[in-house]
C-alpha cells in the first residue's frame, strides 16, 4: 500500500515501509480479532460496523468465498514442511518466536495450551465455535502459569484454581475476578503466505 | 577550386547524416525508457506473480522515478524530433519517428497512472452503523478493533474488496488492510 502524502510504499503484513522517502519506518501494529459478527454485537453493543459502499457492493465475495479461495493458484510453495500451501494457519509470534498452529486443529480442540518463545499463551475457541484468541497465559510475568480447561456445560473457561474467565480473557468470579490476561496478536493466513514472511516458524504439533 | 568545392559539399552530407542518425536512434531509446517506466513495474508486481525483495525494490524505484525519467525522455524526443524532422525526407522515416514520439509521451501519461490502485476501488466515503442496527449474518466475520475506548468492525467480506481502509476512532488515525 502507498500513502499519499510521499508516495512512500508499506508492506500490508508487516507495516514496514520498503521503499520511498519513509523507507525503513514501522507502522505500530494496533491489536484486532477476527469474529464473528453476531459475537463482536454482544461484546461491543455501543459499537460501529462499516456499511458496504453501494457503488461496489455486487462485486464483494459472496458468502462462499473460502471454499473458492482454497482452490487458488499461489504464488510460492513450501513442499515437505508439514502443511499445504493453502491451509489455513494462526499465525502467532511471541518472545521473538514465531509458530503457525493449523485453524482446524484449534476449532476442534476448543483451547490449546502452549510455550512460544518462553511465554506461556493460550489459544482459546469463542461460544461461537468460529473465533479464536490468544492470550498471555499468566497475569503477571513472573508467577507459574495456571492450567486452564474448558467446561461443557456452566462457565466458559476455568483455571485450576477456580477462577471462571469470559472469552475477553478476563475473570468473571473468584480470587482473579477483576483482572484480565494480556491478548497476543495473530494472524490468520494460508500456510504457504505465513511461511513466506516467517522463514523461521515453527508449525504446532503435540 | 572545382574539385575542392566538390569535396566540401560532400562533408557537409555526411555529417547531417550522422547527426540525423543520431537523433533517430536518441528517439527510439527515449521512447523504450519512456515505455519501460511504465511497463516494467507492472509486469514484474503482476497478480499472482511471484517476485523477489530485490526485483521488488527495483521495480517500486522504477515505479516512483517513472513520471520523472519518461517527460525527461518525451521532452528530448520533441527536441530531436523538431531537429531533424527537415532532413527526414521519406514518409517512411517521418512516420516511424511520429510514431515513437507518442509511444515516449504515452510512457510519460501511462506511467502516472497506478492501474493496480484503480483495481482497487478505496472506501472514500465510508458510512458506519450501529452494531444494534447492522443487518449482517451472525456469522459473517469481521475485524475488531477497540481504539480509544471506541469500537469499530470491519466486514471481512468489504475489506476483502477494498484492501485497505484509513479510518479514525477518538480522533486516533489507523489504517485497516486486508
Amino acid at each position: 500500500m502507498r500513502d499519499d502524502q510521499t508516495g512512500t510504499f508499506w508492506q500490508q503484513i508487516s507495516g514496514r515501509a520498503i521503499s520511498g522517502p519513509l523507507t525503513g519506518a514501522q507502522l505500530e501494529l494496533v491489536y484486532s480479532d477476527e469474529l464473528s459478527f453476531g459475537l463482536w454485537r454482544g461484546e461491543a453493543p455501543q459499537g460501529s460496523i462499516l456499511k458496504a459502499v453501494e457503488k461496489y457492493s455486487s462485486n464483494y465475495e459472496s458468502k462462499d468465498w473460502e471454499v473458492r479461495m482454497a482452490k487458488a493458484r499461489t504464488v510460492i510453495d513450501f513442499p515437505n514442511t508439514g502443511l499445504q500451501s493453502r491451509d489455513l494457519v494462526l499465525g502467532v509470534t511471541a518472545g521473538g518466536a514465531s509458530r503457525a498452529y493449523p485453524v482446524q486443529r484449534i476449532l476442534s480442540e476448543k483451547l490449546v495450551e502452549d510455550r512460544l518463545g518462553g511465554e506461556p499463551i493460550l489459544l482459546v475457541v469463542g461460544p461461537d465455535d468460529k473465533s479464536i484468541r490468544v492470550f498471555q497465559a499468566r497475569v503477571h510475568p513472573d508467577e507459574q502459569a495456571l492450567e486452564y480447561y474448558r467446561e461443557t456445560t456452566g462457565a466458559f473457561l476455568m483455571d485450576s484454581t477456580g477462577n471462571e474467565w469470559n472469552f475477553s480473557g478476563c475473570a468473571v468470579s473468584g480470587k482473579r475476578k477483576g483482572s484480565c490476561l494480556k491478548p497476543v496478536p495473530a494472524t490468520k493466513d494460508y500456510w504457504f503466505d505465513w511461511r513466506n514472511y516467517h522463514p523461521a516458524t515453527t508449525v504446532f504439533k503435540h | 577550386m572545382l574539385s575542392n568545392s566538390k569535396t566540401h559539399f560532400a562533408n557537409f552530407d555526411e555529417m547531417t547524416h550522422s547527426r540525423l542518425r543520431l537523433s533517430l536512434c536518441l528517439i527510439a531509446v527515449c521512447a523504450l525508457i519512456s515505455i519501460a517506466c511504465f511497463a516494467f513495474p507492472i509486469y514484474v508486481i503482476w497478480p499472482f506473480r511471484h517476485q523477489g525483495p530485490t526485483e521488488l525494490q527495483f521495480a517500486l524505484f522504477v515505479k516512483r522515478i517513472g513520471p520523472w525519467v519518461a517527460t525527461i525522455c518525451a521532452a528530448l524526443c520533441v527536441f530531436a524530433l523538431l531537429f531533424t524532422w527537415k532532413s527526414l525526407h521519406s514518409r517512411m522515416a517521418r512516420t516511424a519517428a511520429v510514431i515513437l514520439f507518442v509511444l515516449a509521451l504515452g510512457g510519460a501519461f501511462l506511467s502516472r497512472v497506478n492501474i493496480y490502485e484503480q483495481m482497487f476501488h478505496p472506501i472514500e466515503a465510508p458510512r458506519f452503523e450501529s452494531a444494534a442496527n447492522a443487518k449482517l449474518d451472525p456469522n459473517d466475520m469481521v475485524i475488531a478493533v477497540r481504539v480509544s475506548g471506541v469500537d469499530h468492525a470491519y466486514p471481512i467480506r468489504e475489506m476483502a474488496y477494498h484492501h485497505v481502509f484509513n479510518d479514525t476512532l477518538n480522533g486516533e488515525p489507523i489504517v485497516a488492510t486486508y
